[in-house]
């Protein structure tokens, strides 16, 4: 008998939180451990959106999904994290679906941070020696059931499987990276909101929805803090997938473009973006919560004087965040940073002249 | 190379880590400090008597096998 799994599996469908790793793994370990099902309706990356963009739109098929992958228990007990006080706890509250409350913080949605919440404690990530779907204990000891977390997206395009059809759903994307896609498009475009696309398409298609890359756009984030920073020209030349986003060093990740305000400073609003970053450290791990603070320092320093000692210091420090912590906050914001450094060269160079042709070239002077 | 008889994969619950840095002194090959005295693994592959004898004196318990 065909099970869903062995349609997730032929979909080739992979998690739409941003790690892209296969869900038919993921949803047959959770069904022989029987784990309880967290849905991630956080959107916890900077500028997401899509994951509450499924359940304004899509909430029944969402809950196929999820009835889908616990098979029906009566007993699952699924939880639905998603930030308090918004809009998507409402609606979740108001559909009578059991909400986890998870706190306003960068790395509070972060897979593990949902787990260790979900059984009482903090919303902070914990550290992985086995997958928590085979359940497990967190570094003080504390036993962890066996537990998965899906995004939503995810959990929708599984009901989508179930209902189209494999063939339906690899007639989007690439042959290594199948189906349709959320993305959310935010910042200086014309239509700022959540679409659809695949993999294999260009940028400036995806771009298209949302109005076009404006003429005057210079730089455009992709994945948020833990994604990749591109010029206008390398958006024009590039492919939305894993090898054309890898091109740069980043990911598909959790779906989400930014094209940045020309009227601001980038070097200004890439320092702000790290500094943010290293303050979103949940303290735990020491690469993070002693490393970023310092990357942010050194990033401050070279772009308030670029020259060859404190580009030494900034690009040694970058070497440093090679899967230090116990997630991946403190290489996402490495790799931000790393793309900053490549796609700001020129910007850099002229502040390094003591010269900003932003308005907010000035506010750039205080940093300093 | 997968983990075998006499070698073993040594990683760090960073979570646990306090930096007291003994895993450097234990594991010389293997682990470098940073500047704060927290591990940056350079080898992760290790001689497995080597690696148990430097998971026992571990004073943060942070350190272990795979």
């Amino acid at each position: 008998m065909t099970t869903i799994v062995d349609l997730i599996e032929a979909a080739g469908l992979t998690g739409r939180g941003g790690a892209a790793f296969s869900s038919a793994i993921k949803v047959k370990a959770a069904w022989e451990n029987r784990a309880r099902l967290i849905v991630n309706v956080c959107d916890g990356e900077i500028g997401a959106a899509k994951d509450a963009w499924v359940v304004a739109n899509h909430l029944p098929e969402l809950l196929e999904g999820v009835s889908l992958v616990t098979g029906g228990r009566r007993k699952a007990k699924t939880l639905f994290a998603t930030h308090r006080g918004t809009t998507t706890a409402r609606l979740l509250a108001e559909a009578g679906l059991p909400v986890l409350e998870t706190p306003e913080r960068y790395v509070s949605s972060e897979e593990t941070s949902l787990i260790s919440l979900a059984h009482g404690g903090d919303a902070r990530p914990l550290a992985k020696r086995a997958p928590f779907v085979f359940g497990g204990r967190d570094s003080q000891g504390k036993r962890i059931r066996p537990t998965v977390v899906l995004n939503a997206e995810t959990l929708w395009r599984i009901s989508q499987i179930n209902r189209y059809g494999v063939d339906w759903f690899r007639s989007f994307g690439t042959a290594d990276e199948p189906g349709p896609r959320l993305v959310a498009i935010g910042g200086h475009v014309a239509r700022r909101g959540v679409y659809e696309s695949e993999a294999g398409t260009r940028l400036t298609s995806i771009l298209a929805q949302a109005g076009g890359l404006p003429g005057d756009a210079e730089y455009v984030g992709v994945g948020g803090m833990g994604g990749i920073l591109l010029t206008a020209d390398e958006v024009r030349s590039a492919t939305w997938d894993t090898p054309g986003m890898k091109r740069f060093g980043g990911a598909m990740g959790p779906g989400l473009i930014n094209v940045w305000n020309p009227d601001d400073c980038p070097v200004e609003v890439a320092s702000r973006m790290i500094a943010f970053g290293a303050g979103e450290s949940a303290g735990q791990c020491g690469p993070c919560m002693f490393g970023l603070p310092a990357l942010s320092a050194d990033w401050a320093r070279f772009s308030a004087e670029p020259n060859r000692e404190t580009h030494w210091q900034l690009v040694s420090r970058l070497g440093q965040f090679g899967g230090r912590g116990a997630c991946a906050h403190p290489d996402g914001v490495a790799r931000f940073a790393q793309s900053a450094l490549r796609a700001l060269g020129p910007e850099l160079a002229q502040h390094a002249e003591n010269h900003c042709t932003k308005a907010g070239g000035r506010r750039y002077a205080q940093l300093g | 190379m997968p983990s075998s008889a006499d070698h073993r994969r040594v990683a760090v619950d960073r979570i646990l880590c306090s930096g007291h840095g003994v895993c450097a002194q234990t594991l010389p090959a293997s682990i470098a400090l940073d500047e704060w005295g927290y591990p940056i693994i350079v080898e992760d592959h290790v001689d497995a008597d080597a690696g148990a004898l430097a998971v026992k004196l571990c004073p943060a318990r942070a350190l272990f096998l795979r």
